[in-house]
Protein backbone atom coordinates (compact mmCIF):
# COMPACT_ATOMS: atom_id res chain seq x y z
CA UNK A 1 0.00 0.00 0.00
CA UNK A 2 1.17 3.48 -0.89
CA UNK A 3 2.62 5.62 1.83
CA UNK A 4 0.80 8.80 2.44
CA UNK A 5 1.75 12.18 3.17
CA UNK A 6 -0.74 14.71 4.98
CA UNK A 7 -0.31 18.28 4.18
CA UNK A 8 -0.79 21.14 6.22
CA UNK A 9 -3.35 23.26 4.24
CA UNK A 10 -1.61 26.27 4.98
CA UNK A 11 1.44 25.47 4.34
CA UNK A 12 -0.34 24.14 0.85
CA UNK A 13 -1.74 27.65 0.02
CA UNK A 14 1.94 29.24 0.94
CA UNK A 15 3.94 27.02 -1.26
CA UNK A 16 1.26 26.60 -4.01
CA UNK A 17 1.01 24.17 -6.99
CA UNK A 18 4.30 25.21 -8.60
CA UNK A 19 7.80 26.29 -7.49
CA UNK A 20 10.30 28.90 -8.83
CA UNK A 21 12.89 27.69 -11.08
CA UNK A 22 15.34 30.33 -9.44
CA UNK A 23 14.65 33.10 -12.07
CA UNK A 24 11.78 35.10 -12.18
CA UNK A 25 11.62 34.97 -16.11
CA UNK A 26 12.35 31.37 -16.50
CA UNK A 27 9.60 30.98 -14.34
CA UNK A 28 7.18 33.36 -16.06
CA UNK A 29 7.90 31.63 -19.45
CA UNK A 30 7.22 28.36 -18.11
CA UNK A 31 3.65 29.25 -16.52
CA UNK A 32 4.66 29.82 -13.09
CA UNK A 33 7.31 28.15 -12.50
CA UNK A 34 7.74 23.90 -11.96
CA UNK A 35 4.81 21.84 -11.15
CA UNK A 36 5.30 20.49 -7.42
CA UNK A 37 6.70 16.77 -6.75
CA UNK A 38 9.02 17.31 -10.03
CA UNK A 39 12.15 15.93 -10.41
CA UNK A 40 14.14 17.99 -12.89
CA UNK A 41 17.30 16.77 -14.64
CA UNK A 42 20.12 19.17 -15.96
CA UNK A 43 22.30 17.68 -18.36
CA UNK A 44 25.35 19.29 -19.96
CA UNK A 45 29.12 19.77 -20.68
CA UNK A 46 31.17 21.70 -18.22
CA UNK A 47 31.36 25.62 -18.49
CA UNK A 48 27.88 25.70 -19.35
CA UNK A 49 26.85 28.08 -16.16
CA UNK A 50 25.13 24.71 -15.11
CA UNK A 51 26.42 24.68 -11.55
CA UNK A 52 25.35 28.56 -11.21
CA UNK A 53 22.02 27.71 -11.74
CA UNK A 54 21.78 24.80 -9.13
CA UNK A 55 22.44 27.24 -6.50
CA UNK A 56 20.20 29.97 -8.11
CA UNK A 57 17.70 26.80 -7.80
CA UNK A 58 18.31 27.00 -4.24
CA UNK A 59 18.30 30.11 -3.70
CA UNK A 60 14.66 31.38 -3.96
CA UNK A 61 14.28 28.69 -0.88
CA UNK A 62 11.35 29.25 0.64
CA UNK A 63 11.83 26.93 3.63
CA UNK A 64 15.63 27.33 4.32
CA UNK A 65 15.06 24.98 6.43
CA UNK A 66 13.70 22.32 4.29
CA UNK A 67 16.17 23.34 1.29
CA UNK A 68 19.35 21.70 0.84
CA UNK A 69 22.46 22.08 -1.76
CA UNK A 70 24.45 18.78 -2.49
CA UNK A 71 27.91 19.79 -4.11
CA UNK A 72 30.48 16.80 -5.18
CA UNK A 73 32.92 19.07 -6.47
CA UNK A 74 32.55 22.42 -4.82
CA UNK A 75 33.63 23.38 -1.04
CA UNK A 76 31.50 25.05 1.06
CA UNK A 77 33.91 28.13 0.85
CA UNK A 78 33.38 28.49 -3.07
CA UNK A 79 29.60 28.24 -2.59
CA UNK A 80 29.00 30.93 0.05
CA UNK A 81 31.67 32.96 -2.09
CA UNK A 82 29.12 32.77 -5.00
CA UNK A 83 26.22 33.70 -2.81
CA UNK A 84 27.82 36.46 -1.45
CA UNK A 85 28.58 37.84 -5.09
CA UNK A 86 24.66 37.63 -6.32
CA UNK A 87 23.67 38.73 -2.60
CA UNK A 88 21.48 35.28 -2.58
CA UNK A 89 20.17 34.41 1.42
CA UNK A 90 23.30 32.53 3.03
CA UNK A 91 20.63 30.35 4.83
CA UNK A 92 20.15 27.14 3.50
CA UNK A 93 21.27 23.92 4.18
CA UNK A 94 24.62 22.76 2.22
CA UNK A 95 26.50 19.30 1.75
CA UNK A 96 29.67 19.00 -0.04
CA UNK A 97 30.27 15.42 -0.45
CA UNK A 98 32.98 16.29 -2.61
CA UNK A 99 34.95 17.76 0.32
CA UNK A 100 33.64 15.09 2.51
CA UNK A 101 35.43 12.55 0.39
CA UNK A 102 38.40 14.49 -0.03
CA UNK A 103 38.92 14.71 3.98
CA UNK A 104 38.74 10.70 3.90
CA UNK A 105 39.92 9.44 1.21
CA UNK A 106 42.54 11.96 -0.39
CA UNK A 107 43.95 13.05 2.81
CA UNK A 108 44.47 8.89 3.60
CA UNK A 109 46.53 9.28 -0.03
CA UNK A 110 48.20 11.83 0.99
CA UNK A 111 49.52 10.67 4.24
CA UNK A 112 50.50 7.33 2.44
CA UNK A 113 52.39 9.25 0.39
CA UNK A 114 54.36 11.22 3.12
CA UNK A 115 55.30 7.31 4.41
CA UNK A 116 56.91 6.68 1.31
CA UNK A 117 58.90 9.08 0.80
CA UNK A 118 59.83 10.31 4.31
CA UNK A 119 59.72 7.08 6.44
CA UNK A 120 57.91 6.88 9.88
CA UNK A 121 58.46 8.76 12.86
CA UNK A 122 58.46 7.32 16.80
CA UNK A 123 55.16 8.40 16.88
CA UNK A 124 54.33 7.03 13.72
CA UNK A 125 55.62 3.62 14.88
CA UNK A 126 54.21 3.75 18.40
CA UNK A 127 50.86 4.27 16.46
CA UNK A 128 51.36 1.49 14.36
CA UNK A 129 51.85 -1.00 16.56
CA UNK A 130 48.87 -0.43 18.13
CA UNK A 131 46.55 -0.11 15.14
CA UNK A 132 45.28 -3.34 14.78
CA UNK A 133 42.55 -2.96 11.93
CA UNK A 134 42.60 -1.12 8.97
CA UNK A 135 39.83 2.03 9.36
CA UNK A 136 38.55 1.53 5.74
CA UNK A 137 36.49 3.97 4.31
CA UNK A 138 32.88 2.30 4.26
CA UNK A 139 30.73 5.23 3.70
CA UNK A 140 28.35 4.62 0.73
CA UNK A 141 28.06 8.26 -0.59
CA UNK A 142 25.22 7.50 -2.50
CA UNK A 143 23.21 5.84 0.03
CA UNK A 144 23.80 8.56 2.04
CA UNK A 145 22.39 11.01 -0.54
CA UNK A 146 19.17 8.48 -1.12
CA UNK A 147 18.74 8.84 2.84
CA UNK A 148 19.48 12.79 3.18
CA UNK A 149 16.67 13.48 0.48
CA UNK A 150 13.85 11.19 1.94
CA UNK A 151 14.56 12.15 4.99
CA UNK A 152 13.19 15.94 3.68
CA UNK A 153 9.33 16.72 4.40
CA UNK A 154 6.79 17.99 2.32
CA UNK A 155 7.87 20.82 -0.02
CA UNK A 156 11.15 20.82 -0.01
CA UNK A 157 13.50 21.67 -2.37
CA UNK A 158 16.82 20.16 -2.71
CA UNK A 159 19.19 20.09 -5.67
CA UNK A 160 22.40 17.52 -6.43
CA UNK A 161 25.69 18.80 -8.15
CA UNK A 162 26.44 16.92 -9.56
CA UNK A 163 25.41 12.74 -10.60
CA UNK A 164 29.00 12.04 -11.97
CA UNK A 165 30.37 11.84 -8.60
CA UNK A 166 28.38 8.95 -8.12
CA UNK A 167 28.40 7.14 -11.64
CA UNK A 168 32.07 6.94 -10.81
CA UNK A 169 31.96 4.94 -7.85
CA UNK A 170 29.11 3.13 -8.15
CA UNK A 171 27.43 0.84 -10.53
CA UNK A 172 25.02 2.89 -12.86
CA UNK A 173 22.04 0.44 -12.08
CA UNK A 174 22.31 1.42 -8.46
CA UNK A 175 22.68 5.08 -9.31
CA UNK A 176 19.46 5.03 -11.35
CA UNK A 177 17.69 2.54 -8.64
CA UNK A 178 18.35 5.58 -5.88
CA UNK A 179 17.31 8.26 -8.14
CA UNK A 180 14.05 6.21 -8.74
CA UNK A 181 13.62 5.79 -4.68
CA UNK A 182 14.58 9.96 -4.45
CA UNK A 183 12.00 10.80 -7.64
CA UNK A 184 9.25 8.84 -5.89
CA UNK A 185 9.87 10.29 -2.50
CA UNK A 186 10.03 13.73 -4.31
CA UNK A 187 6.52 13.42 -5.75
CA UNK A 188 4.34 12.08 -2.98
CA UNK A 189 6.14 15.02 -0.74
CA UNK A 190 5.60 17.59 -3.75
CA UNK A 191 8.84 19.02 -3.33
CA UNK A 192 11.15 19.38 -6.31
CA UNK A 193 14.55 18.23 -6.63
CA UNK A 194 16.89 19.28 -9.03
CA UNK A 195 19.81 17.04 -10.49
CA UNK A 196 22.55 17.59 -12.69
CA UNK A 197 25.21 15.26 -15.01
CA UNK A 198 27.33 15.82 -17.35
CA UNK A 199 26.68 14.90 -20.78
CA UNK A 200 30.12 13.02 -21.27
CA UNK A 201 30.60 11.07 -18.43
CA UNK A 202 27.25 8.67 -18.14
CA UNK A 203 26.76 6.64 -21.59
CA UNK A 204 23.64 7.18 -23.97
CA UNK A 205 21.77 4.73 -22.70
CA UNK A 206 21.50 5.88 -19.19
CA UNK A 207 21.11 9.21 -19.86
CA UNK A 208 17.94 8.03 -21.74
CA UNK A 209 16.99 6.71 -18.48
CA UNK A 210 17.57 9.40 -16.36
CA UNK A 211 15.72 11.12 -18.68
CA UNK A 212 12.68 8.50 -18.40
CA UNK A 213 12.66 9.16 -14.59
CA UNK A 214 12.79 12.54 -14.51
CA UNK A 215 9.71 14.97 -14.83
CA UNK A 216 11.65 18.19 -17.01
CA UNK A 217 14.97 17.75 -18.85
CA UNK A 218 16.93 20.79 -19.50
CA UNK A 219 20.13 20.86 -21.58
CA UNK A 220 23.03 23.25 -21.21
CA UNK A 221 25.00 23.75 -24.40
CA UNK A 222 27.46 26.15 -25.41
CA UNK A 223 28.01 27.19 -28.89
CA UNK A 224 30.48 29.68 -30.43
CA UNK A 225 28.84 32.22 -32.60
CA UNK A 226 31.39 34.14 -34.63
CA UNK A 227 33.65 35.68 -31.89
CA UNK A 228 31.45 35.31 -28.90
CA UNK A 229 30.37 32.01 -26.91
CA UNK A 230 26.12 32.05 -26.62
CA UNK A 231 24.87 29.81 -23.79
CA UNK A 232 21.69 27.83 -24.20
CA UNK A 233 19.08 26.47 -22.19
CA UNK A 234 17.15 23.78 -24.26
CA UNK A 235 13.80 22.43 -22.34
CA UNK A 236 13.80 18.87 -24.28
CA UNK A 237 11.34 17.10 -21.64
CA UNK A 238 8.19 18.88 -19.73
CA UNK A 239 5.92 16.17 -18.53
CA UNK A 240 2.52 16.75 -19.35
CA UNK A 241 3.40 20.42 -20.86
CA UNK A 242 4.75 19.95 -24.04
CA UNK A 243 4.24 23.11 -25.32
CA UNK A 244 7.09 24.36 -22.77
CA UNK A 245 9.62 22.82 -24.82
CA UNK A 246 12.01 25.50 -25.66
CA UNK A 247 15.32 26.68 -26.32
CA UNK A 248 16.37 29.60 -24.09
CA UNK A 249 19.23 31.92 -24.60
CA UNK A 250 20.57 33.07 -21.44
CA UNK A 251 23.15 35.32 -19.91
CA UNK A 252 24.73 35.84 -16.51
CA UNK A 253 23.80 39.35 -14.56
CA UNK A 254 25.18 40.29 -11.30
CA UNK A 255 21.47 41.42 -10.47
CA UNK A 256 19.64 38.33 -11.54
CA UNK A 257 22.15 35.34 -12.17
CA UNK A 258 21.13 33.65 -15.16
CA UNK A 259 18.48 34.88 -16.87
CA UNK A 260 16.88 34.77 -20.47
CA UNK A 261 17.65 36.46 -23.32
CA UNK A 262 15.86 35.64 -26.26
CA UNK A 263 13.09 32.57 -26.48
CA UNK A 264 12.88 30.30 -29.48
CA UNK A 265 10.71 27.61 -30.43
CA UNK A 266 11.86 23.91 -30.70
CA UNK A 267 10.96 23.34 -34.66
CA UNK B 1 119.78 -24.93 37.35
CA UNK B 2 116.91 -23.70 38.82
CA UNK B 3 113.91 -22.04 37.62
CA UNK B 4 111.29 -19.98 39.56
CA UNK B 5 107.22 -21.37 39.74
CA UNK B 6 106.29 -18.24 37.91
CA UNK B 7 108.49 -19.07 34.97
CA UNK B 8 107.37 -22.28 34.91
CA UNK B 9 104.03 -21.16 35.12
CA UNK B 10 104.36 -18.71 31.78
CA UNK B 11 106.23 -21.67 30.23
CA UNK B 12 103.24 -23.74 30.81
CA UNK B 13 100.73 -21.33 29.79
CA UNK B 14 102.89 -21.46 26.56
CA UNK B 15 102.57 -24.87 25.65
CA UNK B 16 98.72 -24.90 26.24
CA UNK B 17 97.96 -21.89 23.65
CA UNK B 18 100.23 -23.78 21.37
CA UNK B 19 98.58 -27.14 21.77
CA UNK B 20 95.02 -25.18 21.08
CA UNK B 21 96.74 -23.84 17.49
CA UNK B 22 95.66 -20.48 15.93
CA UNK B 23 92.81 -18.57 17.84
CA UNK B 24 89.72 -18.86 15.30
CA UNK B 25 87.16 -16.04 14.51
CA UNK B 26 83.59 -16.66 15.99
CA UNK B 27 81.18 -14.64 14.88
CA UNK B 28 79.15 -12.34 17.71
CA UNK B 29 76.03 -15.03 18.27
CA UNK B 30 72.38 -14.21 18.85
CA UNK B 31 71.32 -16.26 22.12
CA UNK B 32 67.46 -17.45 20.86
CA UNK B 33 67.19 -18.91 24.15
CA UNK B 34 64.62 -21.92 22.34
CA UNK B 35 65.66 -24.66 24.22
CA UNK B 36 68.25 -27.01 22.53
CA UNK B 37 68.35 -24.58 19.36
CA UNK B 38 71.39 -23.00 20.62
CA UNK B 39 73.20 -26.13 21.10
CA UNK B 40 72.48 -27.25 17.60
CA UNK B 41 73.97 -23.68 16.23
CA UNK B 42 76.78 -24.27 18.55
CA UNK B 43 75.82 -21.17 20.36
CA UNK B 44 73.37 -18.93 18.50
CA UNK B 45 72.37 -18.14 15.35
CA UNK B 46 75.18 -15.14 14.13
CA UNK B 47 74.16 -11.93 14.90
CA UNK B 48 72.49 -10.19 11.96
CA UNK B 49 71.12 -13.22 10.16
CA UNK B 50 68.24 -13.69 7.99
CA UNK B 51 67.07 -16.85 8.99
CA UNK B 52 64.22 -18.68 6.44
CA UNK B 53 62.24 -20.92 9.11
CA UNK B 54 60.16 -23.12 6.63
CA UNK B 55 57.61 -25.27 7.86
CA UNK B 56 53.94 -26.98 7.53
CA UNK B 57 50.63 -26.27 8.78
CA UNK B 58 50.71 -26.72 12.51
CA UNK B 59 54.54 -27.42 12.88
CA UNK B 60 55.58 -24.40 15.67
CA UNK B 61 56.24 -22.05 13.05
CA UNK B 62 54.50 -19.34 14.86
CA UNK B 63 55.17 -20.80 18.48
CA UNK B 64 59.17 -20.76 17.97
CA UNK B 65 59.40 -17.22 16.67
CA UNK B 66 57.00 -15.73 18.69
CA UNK B 67 59.70 -17.44 21.73
CA UNK B 68 62.98 -15.98 20.13
CA UNK B 69 61.26 -12.74 20.29
CA UNK B 70 60.44 -13.50 24.27
CA UNK B 71 63.61 -14.33 25.34
CA UNK B 72 65.40 -11.29 23.12
CA UNK B 73 62.93 -8.95 25.17
CA UNK B 74 63.77 -10.82 28.53
CA UNK B 75 67.22 -9.54 27.37
CA UNK B 76 65.96 -5.92 27.10
CA UNK B 77 65.94 -6.24 23.37
CA UNK B 78 63.54 -4.27 21.41
CA UNK B 79 61.93 -6.95 19.01
CA UNK B 80 59.16 -6.22 16.28
CA UNK B 81 56.78 -9.30 14.82
CA UNK B 82 54.92 -8.85 11.47
CA UNK B 83 51.36 -10.29 11.27
CA UNK B 84 51.35 -11.28 7.31
CA UNK B 85 49.02 -14.56 8.28
CA UNK B 86 46.51 -13.84 10.50
CA UNK B 87 45.22 -10.76 12.34
CA UNK B 88 47.33 -9.73 15.42
CA UNK B 89 44.62 -9.39 17.93
CA UNK B 90 44.09 -13.51 16.95
CA UNK B 91 47.87 -14.30 17.09
CA UNK B 92 48.33 -12.40 20.83
CA UNK B 93 45.10 -14.10 21.89
CA UNK B 94 46.41 -17.78 21.12
CA UNK B 95 50.08 -16.74 22.09
CA UNK B 96 49.43 -15.61 25.63
CA UNK B 97 48.02 -19.54 26.38
CA UNK B 98 51.65 -19.90 26.79
CA UNK B 99 53.46 -19.15 30.06
CA UNK B 100 56.71 -18.38 28.23
CA UNK B 101 54.50 -15.14 26.66
CA UNK B 102 53.86 -12.11 28.93
CA UNK B 103 51.40 -9.35 27.39
CA UNK B 104 53.17 -6.71 29.35
CA UNK B 105 55.86 -7.24 26.91
CA UNK B 106 53.87 -5.83 24.29
CA UNK B 107 52.32 -3.31 26.37
CA UNK B 108 55.30 -2.09 27.46
CA UNK B 109 56.64 -1.93 23.69
CA UNK B 110 59.38 -4.10 24.30
CA UNK B 111 57.95 -6.89 21.43
CA UNK B 112 56.14 -4.53 18.95
CA UNK B 113 53.48 -6.50 17.30
CA UNK B 114 52.73 -5.01 13.87
CA UNK B 115 49.68 -5.98 11.52
CA UNK B 116 50.88 -6.05 8.03
CA UNK B 117 47.43 -5.33 6.44
CA UNK B 118 47.32 -2.06 8.50
CA UNK B 119 51.58 -1.45 7.43
CA UNK B 120 50.11 -1.75 3.60
CA UNK B 121 47.25 0.40 3.90
CA UNK B 122 49.36 3.59 6.10
CA UNK B 123 51.70 2.86 2.47
CA UNK B 124 48.94 3.01 0.64
CA UNK B 125 49.96 -0.22 -1.02
CA UNK B 126 46.05 -1.77 -1.50
CA UNK B 127 47.01 -3.29 -5.18
CA UNK B 128 46.58 -6.75 -5.32
CA UNK B 129 49.98 -6.89 -6.54
CA UNK B 130 53.18 -4.98 -5.69
CA UNK B 131 55.66 -3.19 -8.21
CA UNK B 132 58.74 -2.51 -7.34
CA UNK B 133 58.27 1.13 -6.04
CA UNK B 134 55.79 -1.22 -3.82
CA UNK B 135 58.41 -3.55 -2.24
CA UNK B 136 60.55 -0.53 -2.00
CA UNK B 137 58.49 1.07 0.21
CA UNK B 138 57.77 -1.77 1.82
CA UNK B 139 61.00 -2.41 3.00
CA UNK B 140 61.92 1.56 3.83
CA UNK B 141 59.09 1.27 6.36
CA UNK B 142 60.52 -2.39 7.71
CA UNK B 143 64.00 -0.37 7.89
CA UNK B 144 62.39 2.72 9.07
CA UNK B 145 61.19 0.45 11.92
CA UNK B 146 64.33 -1.64 13.00
CA UNK B 147 66.42 1.82 12.89
CA UNK B 148 63.94 4.07 15.05
CA UNK B 149 63.36 1.65 17.55
CA UNK B 150 66.81 -0.15 17.71
CA UNK B 151 65.06 -3.31 16.78
CA UNK B 152 67.71 -6.74 17.04
CA UNK B 153 65.32 -9.24 16.67
CA UNK B 154 62.37 -9.51 13.86
CA UNK B 155 59.99 -11.51 13.01
CA UNK B 156 57.80 -11.99 9.55
CA UNK B 157 55.20 -14.16 9.78
CA UNK B 158 54.83 -15.10 6.73
CA UNK B 159 56.84 -13.56 4.33
CA UNK B 160 54.93 -16.32 1.98
CA UNK B 161 51.66 -13.99 2.45
CA UNK B 162 53.96 -11.11 1.79
CA UNK B 163 55.54 -12.80 -1.49
CA UNK B 164 52.00 -13.77 -3.03
CA UNK B 165 51.97 -10.42 -3.79
CA UNK B 166 54.78 -9.85 -5.57
CA UNK B 167 54.57 -10.53 -9.28
CA UNK B 168 57.53 -12.57 -10.23
CA UNK B 169 60.67 -14.65 -8.48
CA UNK B 170 63.20 -11.83 -9.50
CA UNK B 171 61.13 -9.05 -7.97
CA UNK B 172 61.03 -11.77 -4.66
CA UNK B 173 64.95 -12.32 -4.66
CA UNK B 174 65.12 -8.46 -5.03
CA UNK B 175 62.61 -7.81 -2.01
CA UNK B 176 64.34 -10.78 0.26
CA UNK B 177 67.99 -9.86 -0.69
CA UNK B 178 67.21 -6.09 -0.06
CA UNK B 179 65.54 -6.76 2.97
CA UNK B 180 68.25 -8.94 4.25
CA UNK B 181 71.25 -7.37 3.49
CA UNK B 182 69.13 -4.16 5.50
CA UNK B 183 68.36 -5.71 8.47
CA UNK B 184 71.97 -6.84 8.34
CA UNK B 185 73.29 -3.90 8.25
CA UNK B 186 71.63 -2.94 11.45
CA UNK B 187 72.24 -6.12 13.13
CA UNK B 188 68.86 -7.17 13.54
CA UNK B 189 68.90 -10.95 13.54
CA UNK B 190 65.72 -11.95 11.43
CA UNK B 191 62.97 -15.27 11.17
CA UNK B 192 61.33 -14.91 8.00
CA UNK B 193 58.91 -17.64 8.35
CA UNK B 194 57.58 -19.38 5.28
CA UNK B 195 54.86 -21.68 4.51
CA UNK B 196 55.51 -25.29 3.26
CA UNK B 197 53.48 -28.19 2.24
CA UNK B 198 55.72 -30.62 2.95
CA UNK B 199 59.11 -31.35 4.61
CA UNK B 200 60.37 -34.17 3.53
CA UNK B 201 63.37 -34.82 1.64
CA UNK B 202 62.36 -34.07 -1.58
CA UNK B 203 60.60 -31.07 -0.38
CA UNK B 204 61.54 -27.09 -1.03
CA UNK B 205 62.27 -25.84 1.69
CA UNK B 206 60.63 -22.22 0.99
CA UNK B 207 57.94 -21.34 -1.44
CA UNK B 208 58.96 -20.17 -3.90
CA UNK B 209 62.19 -21.88 -3.99
CA UNK B 210 63.99 -18.43 -4.54
CA UNK B 211 64.37 -17.54 -0.73
CA UNK B 212 66.79 -20.40 0.43
CA UNK B 213 69.32 -19.70 -1.55
CA UNK B 214 69.30 -15.67 -0.57
CA UNK B 215 68.88 -16.20 2.67
CA UNK B 216 71.37 -17.07 6.11
CA UNK B 217 69.83 -19.91 7.17
CA UNK B 218 66.94 -22.45 6.84
CA UNK B 219 65.37 -23.88 9.67
CA UNK B 220 63.03 -26.80 8.76
CA UNK B 221 59.89 -27.92 10.91
CA UNK B 222 57.54 -30.18 10.08
CA UNK B 223 55.53 -33.42 10.97
CA UNK B 224 56.52 -37.37 10.93
CA UNK B 225 54.37 -39.88 11.16
CA UNK B 226 55.21 -42.54 14.10
CA UNK B 227 52.52 -45.41 14.14
CA UNK B 228 49.86 -42.83 13.66
CA UNK B 229 51.02 -40.37 15.53
CA UNK B 230 52.38 -36.68 13.82
CA UNK B 231 55.80 -36.05 15.40
CA UNK B 232 56.87 -32.32 15.70
CA UNK B 233 60.45 -32.02 13.70
CA UNK B 234 63.35 -29.49 13.44
CA UNK B 235 65.91 -29.72 11.56
CA UNK B 236 68.56 -26.74 10.86
CA UNK B 237 69.26 -27.29 7.47
CA UNK B 238 71.86 -24.47 6.75
CA UNK B 239 73.44 -21.85 8.99
CA UNK B 240 75.67 -19.46 7.57
CA UNK B 241 78.80 -17.99 9.84
CA UNK B 242 78.71 -21.17 12.19
CA UNK B 243 79.09 -25.18 12.07
CA UNK B 244 75.74 -26.47 13.30
CA UNK B 245 73.70 -30.06 13.33
CA UNK B 246 71.76 -31.05 10.48
CA UNK B 247 69.90 -33.86 12.37
CA UNK B 248 66.52 -33.55 12.93
CA UNK B 249 65.12 -32.92 16.80
CA UNK B 250 61.71 -33.87 17.59
CA UNK B 251 60.08 -30.72 19.29
CA UNK B 252 57.17 -30.62 21.78
CA UNK B 253 54.96 -27.14 21.92
CA UNK B 254 54.64 -27.03 26.00
CA UNK B 255 53.17 -24.71 27.83
CA UNK B 256 56.71 -23.24 28.67
CA UNK B 257 58.08 -23.14 24.66
CA UNK B 258 59.87 -25.17 22.62
CA UNK B 259 61.05 -28.46 23.96
CA UNK B 260 63.76 -30.33 21.59
CA UNK B 261 64.94 -33.54 22.35
CA UNK B 262 67.06 -35.94 18.97
CA UNK B 263 65.54 -38.25 17.06
CA UNK B 264 65.87 -42.21 17.69
CA UNK B 265 67.05 -43.02 13.76
CA UNK B 266 64.85 -45.30 13.65
CA UNK B 267 61.81 -46.15 10.89
CA UNK B 268 61.26 -44.42 7.36
CA UNK B 269 60.43 -40.73 6.80
CA UNK B 270 56.54 -40.85 5.80
CA UNK B 271 57.47 -38.70 3.08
Amino acid sequence: MARKVTFDLEDEEFFGERASIGSPKFDKMMKGGIPRGFTILCIGEPGGGMDLFMKQFTSVAEDPENTILISTAESQNEILQVFRRFEWPLDLKVRTIGEEYNEKVLEKDLEASRFRLEGFSMQDIQRLAQTRFVEEDNTDYLTSLASQITSLGPFFRCAVDNLDFFFQRNESHRVISMLRVMQAHTQLNRGVLLISASSGSVAENIQRELALICDIVFDFEVKMIANTFETRMIVRKFRNAPENLRVYTYRVTDEEGITPETVDRVA
Amino acid sequence: MLYSNELLAEVGRWVFVSMLGTPQYTRDRCITGIHGLDEITRGGIPYGATVLVGGTCGSGKTTLTMEFLVHGAQMGEACAYFAATEPSVKLLENIRQYTFFDMEMVDKGLINVFDMDVVYSWLGLTKATFDRDDINSLVKAITDIVNTIGVTRLVIDSVTTLCYKIPNDQLIRDFLFTLGKTLATQGCTSFLVAEITSAGAKAHWSSFGVEEAILDGIMVLGDIDRMGHLLRFLQVVKMRGTDHSRAKYAIELTPMGVMMTPMLKWGVDSD
